[in-house]
């Protein structure tokens, strides 16, 4: 009863007034920065644990993805091989061995590749003289279109354009019994066929079907190729996510003893996001080099670590590991937002209740 | 009769001698309801108090009778489901969260039970980290950490880490951490609950230190009827409700009969 007396009487002197309270100053962002960085320094220990975390996930990444650059590039190898291994046939058939043969090349236009690997294998069969034109290459005789066919058992012809700018009498002009290998079946020379001029294209029907049967392979494969990423892609999201959330989880406490001690919802956020962008970006950044490393070294030790190393596409490794960086980083920030969030907005009373 | 009276009255004013009136904190009618599921629990019900400026104050309870609830709603930690909390006068209920940030950070100085101190960062992290929050920058901080803890005892282990210190020192860079900011009031809740009886008596006679030195007002709650001698005033609490006002001196006979037991 007194007591009730009491208050009422006096409850008439306490209005509301702001001029005792001031405004908590907002932290610049350098300054939640060097928060968060000694913070990760701090307790370095959990922060690695975070980070293999983000490593895992990103190396699982970035290994499904080099084992596919990598094996593109090795399958591309072979191909390239066995069409060579064909091309080479084909002349065994025409010709016999190279042995002490003088041949020439023709190029007209781009050559490919898998030209290049025949001419380098005619090159080391032993020709006693092998004559080139358009076609630089150290063991090969540059000399005219016209020269060219002078006491040779073989011309080949090889490039990308549509037409060659010479007659097949002139490219074949001084050989005993005038043969052209063509890479394109449909080639056009200058003027007429002359007679006992034989002209064979590299490949023929038969190979045309195998590479068509090829791409429909290499359909198929893309498509698994696909899915593999997009599995191992959730399968770093998971393993980021859970990473960065038990992080900010297990430290509800801290975080209200940090709102207790004065510190704004805004700042508590940014410090967790702050700090698990350079947790994923560290971790990210090794997680990439591992991923790739390992899988070059588990396919070097497969296939031979120089095949490895000299049929990638370094282009698409680098932006693979690009891709891998960056999912990581925005992953890391996205798992924290959450969780930095929720802790954020508690009630500083029941963050120091929590025992996690 | 009449004298007794009007002596109960100035208390439940709080009114110094000079029947001034000079309060740092007021509570009106707080009541807190806790509701898990289908239960309702009243941690509070109905609790009016006025803190003088400089005041010891002591709140004794048993466990689960409201005395953390209490402290929670008077330190801005949590808001009331009813009543109100002034702070220097001002309705926290009124503050936006930077202003209620402020007031945590320099008005109110927390110590808990359980220390709560950062366990990762040494002693004298955990003490410039309030002075951090307020924009201090790190060198005067420092410089001012290292002179609260000299202050508290512990000058010589600012680079310990908490798990490296016994409960009484952690308690200390607790108290240290709370004086960070040179708040007006020190706000304890049980803060000799996990610490041997005598080095809860070196906490206490910590706090009576400050209290002369720095003049803070100091509001602690316990069940540990040591703490009571050097406290201005001792509020009874029990389920949610005060039963009692008293001062230590009416408190000698009881507490000479506990003793004597
Ligand atoms: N967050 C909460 N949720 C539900 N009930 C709570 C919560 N906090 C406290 N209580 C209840 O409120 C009552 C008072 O608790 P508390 O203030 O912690 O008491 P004391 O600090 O005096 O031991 C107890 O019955 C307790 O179970
Ligand atoms: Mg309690």
């Amino acid at each position: 009863m007194k007591i009730a007396e009491h208050l009422e009487f006096s409850t008439f002197n306490f209005q509301s007034s702001m001029e005792t309270i001031g405004t908590q100053v907002r932290l610049p962002f350098k300054r939640a920065l060097a928060i968060a960085v000694s913070g990760i320094r701090i307790r370095l220990g959990r922060s690695l644990v975070t980070v293999s975390g983000v490593v895992l996930g990103i190396a699982f990444l970035m290994s499904n993805l080099t084992g596919q650059i990598v094996k593109t590039a090795l399958s591309e190898e072979r191909e390239q091989s066995q069409r060579v291994d064909m091309m080479m046939s084909l002349v065994n058939a025409e010709v016999g061995s190279l042995e002490d043969r003088t041949v020439a090349v023709a190029a007209f236009g781009r050559v490919t590749a898998t030209d290049l690997a025949f001419v380098g294998r005619v090159n080391s069969s032993g020709p006693a003289l092998f004559r080139a034109h358009g076609l630089d290459r150290s063991g090969l005789t540059a000399v005219s279109l016209q020269e060219l066919g002078k006491d040779a058992d073989l011309v080949f012809v090889m490039g990308d354009a549509a037409s060659a700018s010479i007659s097949l009498q002139e490219l074949t002009a001084g050989m005993a019994s005038p043969l052209v290998l063509d890479t394109q079946a449909d080639r056009e020379y200058t003027g007429e066929v002359g007679d006992g001029i034989r002209r064979e294209p590299f490949f023929g029907k038969q190979a045309e079907d195998m590479k068509e049967e090829a791409e429909v392979a290499a359909r198929t494969e893309r498509f698994r190729v696909t899915w593999i990423l997009v599995i191992s892609l959730l399968v770093t999201v998971v393993t980021v996510a859970n990473a960065l959330l038990m992080s900010v989880t297990e430290r509800f406490r801290e975080i209200g003893t940090m709102k207790c001690l004065g510190a704004l919802s805004k700042f508590i956020r940014r410090l967790f996001l702050i700090e698990s962008a350079l947790i994923g970006m560290a971790g990210s950044v090794c997680g990439a080099l591992v991923g790739a490393a390992l899988t070059m070294v588990i396919y070097g030790a497969m296939y031979g670590f120089g095949k490895v190393l000299l049929s990638i596409h370094y282009g698409q490794l680098l932006l693979a590991a690009v891709v891998a960086v960056v999912c990581g980083s925005i992953l890391s920030m996205a798992a924290a937002v959450y969780p930095a969030r929720v802790a954020s907005r508690m009630v500083p009373a029941d963050a120091l209740r929590s025992t996690v | 009769m009449k004298m007794e009276d009007k002596q109960l009255e100035q208390l439940f004013r709080g009114e110094n001698e000079a029947g001034k009136l000079d309060h740092v904190i007021r509570a009106v009618d707080v009541r807190k309801v806790y509701t898990m599921g289908d239960s309702e629990t009243h941690a509070l019900a109905g609790v009016s108090l006025d803190v003088r400026r400089g005041e010891y104050l002591s709140i004794m309870g048993p466990s689960g009778s409201g005395k953390s609830t209490f402290f929670n709603m008077v330190g801005g930690l949590d808001k009331p489901t009813e009543g109100k909390v002034y702070i220097d006068q001002v309705d926290i209920a009124q503050l936006d969260p930077y202003e209620l940030a402020w007031l945590r950070c320099r008005k109110v100085g927390y110590i808990f039970q359980t220390f709560n101190l950062i366990q990762v960062m040494s002693c004298i992290e955990n003490v410039t980290l309030p002075m951090a929050f307020a924009g201090m920058d790190s060198e005067e901080a420092r410089d001012k950490g290292i002179e609260i803890l000299e202050r508290v005892g512990l000058g010589d282990r600012a680079l310990h880490k908490p798990a490296e210190m016994s409960g009484g020192q952690q308690q200390r860079v607790a108290i240290a951490r709370a004086l960070a900011n040179s708040p007006d009031i020190l706000l304890a809740d049980e803060p000799t609950g996990n610490l041997d009886l005598k080095t809860g008596q070196e906490i206490i006679t910590l706090f009576s230190k400050l209290r002369e030195e720095l003049g803070v007002t100091i509001i602690t709650a316990t069940h540990d009827l040591k703490m009571l001698k050097s406290s201005d005033r001792i509020v009874w609490i029990e389920d949610g409700l005060i039963t009692r006002v008293s001062k230590p001196e009416d408190m000698q006979i009881e507490l000479a009969d506990i003793e004597g037991e």
